[in-house]
């Protein structure tokens, strides 16, 4: 760094050697011509798999085609939407109701974990140990875990087997309708706590020590500390565990798929997994873009309130 | 110590680390299942360690999985993905992060909209651009008559080759490479390809070593587009793919075992790239909540 303080003094001089403006506007032009050339990959991949796939699923939405000949497609205009939230179709109670319930109940219990976690790590010797452990799940695939709590949910398994030792009866978790959703929920929970504890571990490490140390001094107990201090200091991280959490959880159907394919009944069919079967087991490629849509739409909407109420309350306080 | 006040740190140990055995105890679960006999599992009352010892599941598993297959095709796919998006997250990260020209504004809000999209909204029509893609597979011109990209590892790779957030990460780093450096080096007559290669990179590198990770895991553990591809074409299944299928077609009460021993195969790899990199890795995802 320090060879070049020298060089930048006598840059002035190099400039006026320079013979006029002509040479400037040349390589502005050329930095754009470069730029361009970098950015060709990814804007060309950006036409053909962002801006393409966009405008052939709303062409999708507003017809019907069952998936094999492009000249087949037969315009419908608003039928699918209107079929989906027809009377009798499924699509809004169970599938949606279940997709804001599993993002819903996953979102709850992953952050009060995280937070729980990520504020006691804090204080304790080997966090590294502590955050790998937590992560460990995040690097596993979901066929893994799926299957892994799959097999400990039955009969013979260890949730079971803890339960038994408990001297409780068991539970068929995956094949009770009414167990089920929580059954999956506490998985997702189970296997993204850890991506959201290290944000927020990241968020309380940024916090001044000084406004403890303050609050200390001014005797407030432990609990006004966290609740006036700490949680107002990380609703950045919260909001950034919130909004992406919320996100995977409304998409999210590879869990489910892999545990319970949306059974028993319809107890965990999701919005995706719906969409996803009705695309490519039904060969209803209208209902499905359509479907997909209107999960958008809601995702868009969910997001957007978070970010909302956050900011709202940050000018509040 | 100022902390004391805040909390008894016992009660805070005391939490972690049940928490942490609540993380752990499923894989251990999974590891001593994988070691148990046929009629040892979902046999009550349930036992955690296995009666008998043995690698037979792991044999077992290696008979009716064409493991070496499922290994290069995940090996190719995660390899292909992950360098392709080293090079354009790089390269566009470079142009954004230290280029001058009309539209970079509008670019950097593109990459930035496309981490907003649900991936679900793409996988209809990313597969009918595969399947219609033109002068592949049998096509015509016009992308039809044949299967197009659908059988070929490369419809496996295609939707990954490009990632917003690592356009984003590598931006985000190369900003605050001085741009001093660069300007001498322009002065001395070196193009922006040299500078990028040559400068820019080598600055870069712990975070293109995060990126090579975050990527690796994401497209070692990619389930729903490989099983759609490898619907099409069996022929470019992946690990995760197979041993689904593995537990899909087994008995399940019967060969559990074979299945863990199948899960245990297909997550050591990345379980234990993760646990000699986890410095790199876990700074990725702490980066990744601060934007």
């Amino acid at each position: 760094m320090n060879t070049l303080v020298p060089e930048r003094a006598d840059r002035p001089a190099s400039r006026a050697r320079r013979p006029g403006p002509g040479l400037a506007a040349r390589a502005r032009r050329r930095q754009t011509v470069v730029a361009y050339l970098f950015l060709a990959p990814t804007l060309l991949f950006f036409a053909v798999f962002l801006a393409l796939p966009l405008g052939f699923a709303l062409l999708l939405s507003m017809s019907r085609w069952a998936g094999f000949d492009l000249g087949d497609i037969r315009p419908v205009g608003l039928d699918n939407f209107t079929g989906l939230f027809a009377r009798g179709s499924t699509f809004l109670t169970p599938v949606l109701t279940n997709t804001l319930l599993f993002a819903l109940g996953t979102v709850a219990v992953a952050l009060a974990g995280a937070v729980l976690v990520a504020t006691c790590i804090d204080r304790l010797r080997f966090q590294g140990l502590w955050r790998t452990l937590y992560f460990l799940p995040m690097v596993t695939t979901v066929v893994a875990v799926g299957n892994v709590w799959k097999y400990m949910y039955e009969p013979g398994g260890l949730v079971n087997g803890v339960l038994n030792a408990l001297g409780l009866g068991s539970v068929a978790f995956l094949q009770d309708p009414h167990t089920a959703l929580p059954a999956v929920v506490v998985v997702q929970a189970w296997a993204s706590a850890g991506s959201a504890i290290l944000v927020l571990t990241a968020g309380l490490k940024s916090i001044p020590r000084s406004y403890y140390e303050a609050a200390e001094l001014d005797g407030a107990g432990a609990a006004t500390v966290f609740r006036k201090i700490t949680l107002p200091l990380l609703r950045p991280s919260l909001l950034f565990v919130c909004v992406t959490q919320f996100l995977t959880g409304l998409q999210s159907f590879a869990l489910i798929t892999v545990m319970t394919k949306g059974g028993p009944g319809d107890a965990t069919a999701v919005a995706a997994l719906e969409m996803y079967r009705q695309a490519f087991s039904y060969g209803d490629w209208g209902t499905a873009s359509a479907a997909a849509f209107v999960l958008f739409v809601v995702v868009l909407v969910i997001t957007l309130a978070q970010l909302w109420v956050f900011r709202r309350r940050g000018e509040d306080t | 110590m100022s902390r004391r006040r805040h909390g008894v740190p016992w009660v805070s140990y005391l939490l972690v680390v049940s928490g942490a055995v609540l993380m752990v105890v499923p894989f251990l679960d999974m590891v001593m299942t994988s070691f148990k006999g046929p009629g040892e599992s979902g046999k009550l009352p349930y036992r955690f360690l296995p009666e008998g010892f043995g690698f037979g599941n792991y044999r077992a598993a290696l008979d009716q999985l064409d493991l070496p297959v499922l290994f290069r095709n995940s090996v190719t796919a995660t390899a292909l993905i992950t360098g392709s998006v080293l090079l354009t997250s790089s390269l566009a990260g470079y142009a954004l992060a230290k280029l001058r020209f009309p539209g970079r504004d509008f670019v950097f809000r593109l990459v930035l909209a496309t981490m907003m999209f649900p991936p679900f909204l793409f996988f209809v029509p990313h597969f009918l651009i595969l399947v219609h893609w033109p002068l592949a597979g049998g096509n015509d011109l016009l992308g039809r008559g044949g299967a197009g990209l659908t059988v070929s590892i490369v419809a496996l790779v295609m939707p990954f080759l490009v990632n917003g957030f690592g356009i984003f990460l590598m931006r985000q780093f190369m900003v605050s490479v001085p741009d001093e450096i660069l300007e001498a080096a322009r002065l001395d007559g070196a193009g922006e390809f040299t500078l990028w290669w040559r400068i820019v990179l080598p600055q870069t590198k712990p975070v293109l070593v995060t990126l090579a990770l975050l990527t690796f895991v994401d497209s070692w553990n990619e389930y729903i587009w490989a099983l759609l591809i490898s619907t099409a074409d069996p022929d470019v299944m992946t690990l995760p793919v197979g041993i689904q299928l593995l537990q899909d077609y087994i008995d399940p009460t019967r060969t559990m075992p074979v299945v863990m021993a199948g899960l245990v195969l297909s997550i050591l790899p990345v379980l234990v790239l993760f646990l000699l990199l986890q410095k790199h890795y876990i700074r990725g995802v702490m980066l990744s909540g601060l934007k």
